[in-house]
């Protein structure tokens, strides 16, 4: 495929997108890229760093770089729910990411209006050290949920991840289903604004699946925006309206989500016809 | 010629950092901005100094003690050997005490700085906290540890000499000015080490030397006369005596020292934000 055409963005018109002021947009993204140089290949150290200073010399060896987001421009209104595909690799997460603030943008201009939850990794910020109930505070407070909001909250957390009884063990001792599903329950505790999701979320047990199915349901409809990420097409074309490919850091296509979807397989079946495209 | 070989590589990360053209209203911004985020991420703060001061002490039966335990075996040991040689010096405990105590929350502040940054990778790579946060949850729990040693050396110390005198009113304001002093520098040391690596180790050689060259283990007094201006060159001497004055010799500080210590304090914590903010969207690529 050539790679102009790949570059090609074409703009969904819905309604809520057309009409509204700038103001109501929860994102805006304005020609953002974003830059990963890997420093592994090369040992930066102070005596490295004095020398090139004193020779007057470059940098000697070129620093590796990827482009994990190109020219990327994205409005995102309120009330939009949001799908994004594309292979691995393609920029996906990091852009979750850079909506987290986790990564500043090299270039362009990020706006992200309102509180932010983000779904992309369970359990950080997790001390293993401290009990169940000192983690539940200490995340809480980091997603910003104050002590005292918090406080209200602890009950339905431990009614809803039903690991009471251990609420005072260190969370060292935890199984690792247990711990997921702490750190799904405060994650999800929150009211947020606009809501990322990083892939599907493997949580413990069935049962807890199905509980752990409600409880997302019950944020998704408490968020403004929420924006997706995810392989598995079913589910996106069921709970998001508007669809984002992404390809190698760049937007390929963006409008409603079952025609992206269906661009996107149909692009990964002529890729590569013998596999079935997932 | 390979025109690959010949193109040179812009080399974009400096450290120090290249100085920026002056736009006050850029650092109003920031300044404005941390208020704000700092505030909303204040219980974050509470709660890793809280949590670390318990992860420290649960589990060993002395707990607190244990902190107190180790200047009080070193502060006994060199009064020991030193009041041998510097018979001169009365209560010779106390102004050991005086000096050491806010000497090793200094270096345990800026030994916890340097790695606060690489030490909270996971952290950093998932969540988004304001990076400050963490050079201020470990200030402040050195902080805590040295509030509570003091008092408690304090007391520890009466049979020895310590007595309080209206100066100790002046403490609150010098251990204020001390401790920006103390965060300045952790700032800059902690954007340093997330950047090379190699500044944590050095850090505490250069404590080590830096110790031996603040006059805490002995008066300036007890040095040539006409050395003694050398110790104006060292930017801790000024806290320190401080110190001694409010703690050891129970007067006021004269206004003048304390100016210069405070001068000080202020332009330490301003370059060391200034460093750590211009540096901060870069960390987080360098874990």
């Amino acid at each position: 495929m050539p790679y102009s055409s790949l570059k090609k963005t074409r703009w969904f018109s819905g309604s809520d997108s057309r009409g509204s002021s700038s103001s109501a947009a929860l994102v805006e993204l304005e020609d953002v890229s974003l830059r990963f140089v890997n420093y592994a290949d090369k040992q930066y150290s102070l005596k490295r760093a004095a020398l090139d200073l004193v020779l007057r010399r470059d940098a000697p060896v070129a620093k590796s770089e990827f482009w994990a987001l190109r020219n990327l421009s994205l409005r995102i209104p309120k009330g939009s729910r949001i799908g994004i595909v594309g292979g691995n690799g393609a920029g996906k997460s990091t852009l979750l990411r850079l909506l987290a603030r986790i990564y500043p943008p090299t270039s362009g201009r990020v706006a992200v209006r309102g509180a932010v939850a983000p779904l992309i990794e369970m359990g950080a910020g997790f001390n293993m050290e401290l009990s169940g109930v000192d983690n539940i505070y200490l995340n809480g407070a980091m997603l910003g949920i104050g002590p005292r909001e918090m406080r209200a909250r602890i009950d339905r957390i431990h009614e809803f991840t039903g690991l009471r009884e251990f609420a005072e063990m260190p969370l060292k001792y935890y199984s690792s289903g247990m711990y997921l599903r702490l750190a799904f329950a405060i994650a999800t505790e929150v009211d947020p604004d606009i809501l990322l999701i990083d892939e599907s979320l493997g949580v413990g047990d069935a049962a807890f699946v199905a509980k752990a199915k409600d409880r997302l349901r019950g944020l998704l409809d408490r968020s403004n925006a929420v924006i997706l990420v995810s392989h598995d097409m079913a589910s996106l074309r069921e709970l998001c309206t508007r669809g984002l490919w992404m390809r190698q850091g760049q937007l390929v296509a963006d409008g409603p989500i079952d025609t992206v979807i269906d661009e996107y397989l149909a692009w990964q079946a002529a890729l590569e016809p013998p596999r079935e495209a997932s | 010629m390979d025109a690959r070989t010949t193109a040179r590589v812009p080399h974009e990360e400096y450290f120090p950092p290249p100085p920026e053209p002056r736009r006050p209203n850029v650092w109003m911004t920031r300044l404005r901005d941390d208020r704000r985020e700092l505030a909303r991420f204040w219980p974050v703060i509470q709660n890793m100094v809280v949590q670390d001061l318990r992860v420290r002490y649960q589990r060993s039966v002395l707990g607190f003690v244990w902190t107190l335990l180790n200047p009080l075996l070193m502060m006994a040991t060199l009064s020991m050997v030193f009041s041998q040689i510097l018979n001169s010096v009365e209560n010779y405990p106390v102004f050991l005490f005086a000096g050491m105590v806010p000497w090793s929350f200094l270096s345990t502040s800026l030994n916890e700085c340097a790695v606060c940054i690489i030490q909270n990778e996971g952290l950093i790579r998932k969540i988004y906290l304001p990076k400050l946060v963490f050079p201020l949850a470990r200030v402040l729990t050195a902080l805590v540890t040295f509030l509570l040693s003091m008092a408690a050396m304090f007391l520890l110390l009466w049979p020895m000499g310590a007595r309080p005198s209206w100066s100790l009113l002046a403490l609150p304001l010098v251990i204020v000015v001390f401790t920006a002093f103390v965060l300045g520098l952790g700032l800059l040391i902690a954007t340093a080490n997330t950047f090379y690596r190699d500044c944590g180790h050095l850090v505490s050689v250069f404590l080590q030397a830096w110790y031996f060259l603040t006059p805490i283990l002995m008066p300036i007094t007890q040095f040539r006369a006409e050395a003694q201006w050398r110790f104006g060159l060292n930017p801790a001497y000024y806290f320190i005596e401080l110190f001694h004055e409010v703690l050891y010799a129970g007067r006021w500080p004269g206004i003048g020292l304390f100016l210069t210590a405070a001068a000080i304090a202020a332009a330490t914590l301003g370059v060391g934000y200034a460093v750590f903010k211009s540096q901060e969207d870069k960390m987080v690529f360098r874990l």
